[in-house]
Parts: structure tokens; sequence; C-alpha cells
């Protein structure tokens, strides 16, 4: 054929809609839209199909078919002329297909409807160009990030020393990124980079949107143009006083975001966390990009994995025995709602959950003990922190605390002090109080 | 009963247009429409097409072929699709001037939702119109969701 398939790459990104035209044995036609056309091999595309509709009931008898795709650069229109071949309703490719469906469908709250049924697998047998009167531009296939841009931020991720210098490390790579760790059912956002807000500690349930439908299926989601897709949580304004009321912080975001892909985070078989990242851009990731990006969210996957394990074996005591002299000045009030593990610093909402308790526990010590010096390992041996559930990720739930305390400004800080070992670093003396209720 | 009102002033409203027949050997081919008239009293939608830029389309017709027409809304994906027999006729001034209204309408809706006007530019052409006179044999809804596919009636 004289226009090979792969030079229309773009015209796969799901961009602007694709149509098929199909025919019944009496030669009644059926033209229809259609959501996903995907790129196979040099000479294979699959069609989803939703609903048990009148395109696949066609070419299962008469397997011609006629497939209109648009180059969302310039619009140009190919007519592909194609024989349906088969149908998959499982596999790796029907797995693709059905989690990118679920990803934008969700978003334009259709999920259900937009279930998908069957992967359906057609024969390209020629290619031509719709005429056009607009000068024919043949854009330039999308670029890719160099792999020498890719080797260098996993080189600065390889040579960071704990789990937030690798956060940092992985996110230095782009202009607008978030790293969310997995904590439960959730994920929870531990670093960003490029946003007005950091939004350290927000949350987003496993499953929901672009970012948790990547950490559910465990492989990576891509939107091309969300232009005409309702975004998430960009019409959220945040606010303190709203973070104080719901004690839920909003997720970062960029209203104007065109292009959004976010990458799993797996280590030995096992969900850590979710890369996302976004452009405000149409098509600023490539099929080429996120194969990239995937290898980085893996190895970035490893290296958080092999930190949290280093920090849990420093067995060091903790070096501070002695009472060191506390700070002066006038208290700040820290209150603690034991239903839901909230913390406010003098009224502000910092955390809650097994951070919230953490922090607790650092306080109470201190008021008990006058210690400030803590190590991990005597941490997961508290009985009073109900720990099982975190001894996975101790390292996570502490940079997330340390950095929400930074965020907010708070007169507590945790440092760092060497493997496995934080000290409390307090403005002032802080004072406790139990709240019951609301 | 024919096109009803509702359907007549969907099918006049900004929308986009597309179109399959098939020739002799079941090969299927798509085209678009460039607006569309519709005439309730004699169950006729005059599209008009761009025999410069849907050749086969045409050529398909002229040999007899059925025609289907799907019209979807851009901004919601409300959709229907018309099937019937057609036939081709020359376009008239009214036509041509229908023609230039709709690509002037489609152009703003589209560009209302984010798509400027060089990129679909490629798609609204009315070069070399003519007109494919559809007689409305069925209707069937195509919005995505559990109705999509059923008939709304038939003649």
């Amino acid at each position: 054929m004289a226009i090979a398939l792969r030079d229309l790459a773009a015209c796969f990104e799901g961009v602007i809609p694709s149509i098929v035209a199909t025919a019944a044995p009496d030669g009644t036609p059926n033209i229809s839209y259609l959501s996903h056309v995907v790129l196979v091999d040099d000479v294979h595309i699959a069609l989803s199909n939703q609903f048990f509709s009148k395109t696949a009931a066609n070419v299962r008898v008469n397997p011609n078919a006629a497939v209109l795709i648009v180059d969302p650069r310039d619009g140009t229109q190919y007519q592909l002329d194609t024989s349906y071949e088969r149908s998959l309703d499982a596999g790796e490719l029907f797995e693709e297909m059905a989690g990118q469906l679920r990803a934008s469908s969700a978003q334009i709250g259709m999920a259900q409807v937009m279930r998908l049924r069957s992967a359906d697998i057609y024969r390209v047998n020629g290619v031509h160009a719709i005429a056009s009167p607009s000068p024919a531009v043949m854009a330039a296939p999308a670029k890719a990030v160099p792999l020498t841009t890719i080797a260098g931020i996993a080189q600065r991720v390889s040579e960071a020393a704990d789990l937030g210098a690798v956060v940092d490390a992985i996110l230095s790579g782009f202009d607008h990124a978030m790293l969310l760790l997995k904590e439960g059912e959730r994920l929870v956002t531990i670093g960003t980079r490029g946003y007005e807000r950091s939004g350290i500690g927000s949350e987003v349930a496993i499953g929901e949107g672009v970012i948790g439908t990547a950490a559910a299926e465990q492989r990576p989601v891509r939107v091309s143009d969300l232009s005409r897709i309702r975004r998430f949580g960009s019409a959220v304004e945040a606010s303190s006083n709203e973070e104080n009321r719901t004690r839920t912080i909003p997720l970062p975001g960029m209203a104007e975001a065109m292009s959004q892909i976010a990458l799993p985070m797996v280590a030995q078989g096992k969900l850590k966390g979710v890369l996302f990242l976004e452009s405000r851009d149409r098509l600023a990731f490539s099929k080429d990009d996120e194969t990239a990006f995937a290898l980085l969210a893996a190895q970035a996957a490893a290296i958080l994995t092999l930190s949290e394990g280093e920090a849990a074996e420093a067995q060091t005591p903790s070096p501070s025995a002695a009472a060191l002299p506390s700070a002066g000045g006038r208290p700040f009030r820290v209150v603690h709602y034991s239903y839901d593990d909230s913390v406010f610093i003098d009224n502000e909402y910092v955390i809650k959950g097994v951070a919230g308790r953490l922090l607790m526990y650092l306080l109470r010590t201190h008021l008990r003990e006058g210690r400030t010096d803590f190590t991990n390992r005597e941490i997961r041996l508290a009985n009073e922190l109900r720990l099982p559930e975190i001894k996975d990720n101790l390292e996570t739930r502490l940079l997330l605390l340390r950095r929400r305390l930074e965020e907010k400004v708070a007169p507590i800080r945790l440092v760092r002090t060497g493997r496995g070992r934080i000290r409390l670093d307090l403005a002032r003396p802080p004072s406790l109080e139990e709240a019951t209720a609301d | 009963m024919s096109i009803d009102e509702e359907l007549a002033a969907f099918m006049a409203s900004p929308v986009m247009i597309i179109l399959g027949s098939c020739d002799g050997q079941s090969k299927p081919e798509i085209g678009r429409a460039m607006g569309a008239l519709a005439h309730a009293a004699d169950n006729r939608i005059d599209l008009m097409v761009s025999a410069w830029q849907w050749p086969r389309m045409v050529a398909n017709v002229r040999a007899g072929a059925r025609l289907a027409a799907t019209f979807a809304r851009p901004s919601d994906y409300v959709s229907y699709q018309v099937k019937g027999h057609a036939t081709v006729a020359t376009a008239t001034d009214d036509h041509a001037a229908a023609a230039a209204h709709y690509i002037e309408r489609i152009t703003a809706t589209l560009g209302g939702l984010g798509l400027d006007r060089h990129l679909v530019a490629p798609w609204l052409v009315s070069r070399d119109l003519v007109v494919l006179c559809l007689s409305v044999e069925e209707i069937f809804i195509q919005t995505p969701g559990t109705k999509a596919g059923q008939r709304i009636e038939r003649r």
C-alpha cells in the first residue's frame, strides 16, 4: 500500500472519532462512529465493540468494512478498506483496550455503558487519503522524549539516597507530575511538581479516574485530548477552609490539561503507586513515551521498595536517652480526633489516618520522655500505633507526614537524621488535646 | 408517520452527518454530508455532498445503492441513523446556500468544543456539490447506550 499504516499512528490516538461503514448481505449499509480504533501491527487494526452493534453483526456475515480515521494534527482523513478477521474477548490487546475505554468513559460518567464486549480484529487491505482542498501537511510523527533524557532521570533515581529523594528525582524530569503511593485501597499523593498547590496527602481511590484506573488495571492509561471530557478535580477550588471542614486534601490538577498519562509503579508483582503526568498540549505523550515512562515507573517502584526495606533493617538504637532542652515560647495546640485520627495544629487540618496516629505517638512520647530522636524500629514495635497494617510502608507515611508538616508551615518538623532514624524539631512546646466529638 | 418535527429540527441543527453505502461487490464506502434539508411531507431528506471529495459514495448511489446517514450532535453524542433508497440530484442555489450555512454553523460548534478551524476544514468541503435524496425507510436511535440500534419506525 502507498500509505503505510504505521505512518498514521497519530490517527489512532482517539482524539478525533473514527467512523466505520459496513453492509448487510442485502446491501443495506450501516454507518457509525467508533470510540476506539487501535493499531495492532502493519496490516491489522482493532475496533472496540461495546454493544451488540449492527456493525459487529454485519461483518460476521459480510466481512468488508470501511474505516475513516483522522489525523488530529491537520484534520487529514484516510479511508481504510478492511476485512473483519476475528473477535477477542480476552488477552493482552483486549485488556489494554478495555482499560483505555474504562478510563475515558469513567470521566464522562459512562463507565457502565461503555463496557467493552470484544476487540474486533480487521485486516487492512488498502489505505487512501481523502481529497482535501487544504494543503496536505503530512505532519511529522509525534516526537518522543529522547532516550537520553529518560536515562538521565533514571540515573538521578538510582543515585537518590532515601524515599523522599527518589520521589523528587522522578518528578524532576517532568513539568507537571504527581507521584502517588498505595495505602490500602487508596493512593496518596507523596510528591508533585509544577502545580500551584502541592496537594501532598491528597487521595485517589483505586479504580477512580485515569490515576485510579492505571492502579486497578496495573497498566498505563493515556488520554491524548481532554477538551471534550470533564476533567477530574479541576473545578474544586482548593482552600484551607475547605480542607479544615472536609479533612480532605484536594488533588492538584491543571484545569487546562489536554493530555494525561498514568503509569502504574509495580515491583515484585505488587502495585506500589502511580506516576501521573499531564500537559497543556494535545497529543503530548506518544505510545513510545508511554513505553519509556513505564520503564522509569518500574525502576522507581523497585527502588522505593528497596529503600523501605533498608529503612526497616536499620537497627540503630535511639541515641538520645537524655532529655534535650525543651523549646520555649507559647505552646501550640494539637487536637487529635480519635475516630479518624485526624490532627489539627492551631486549628489547621494537617493529616489523618495512620500518619495522624504516628504524629500523635511522636508527640506523646516526646512529652512523656523528653526525647526528640526516634528510630523506625521502635515505631514499628510501639503497641499504641496498632501497626501491623503499616509494616510495609512506614517510610512512606513518615515522608507524607514530613512533607505535609512542611507545607502547612507547622511548628513541628520531622528531620531524617540517618537511615531509619528521625528527629522531631519543635519550634515551641506542644499542648495535646483529645477531642471525642467532631 | 414520517420524520417528526423534532427529528427534522435535529437534522437541521449543526450536527455531524456521516454517510454509508456499498458498491456491487458489497464493499462499503464512507462520506460526509454538508447539511440536510428534511422534507417531512415527502418523508425525504436532501443531503448535500461534495462529489469531488466523495466520488465513490456518489457513484454508489447513482448505481442504485441504498444509503445510511447518521446525524450526531458533537456536544453530547446524541445520534440518529436513517436508512433508505436514494437518488442523485443536481444541487440548486437553495442547496448551495444551505450547505454554506451548515459549514459556517458546524465550524462554530466544533470551534466551541476546542477544534480549530484549520483542523475541521478538510471535513467540511462543498466543491462540486450534488444532492443525495434519501427516502426515509428506517430510523434508529444511535446515541451510545442501551438504546443504541433501536428502531424508531419502519415504513
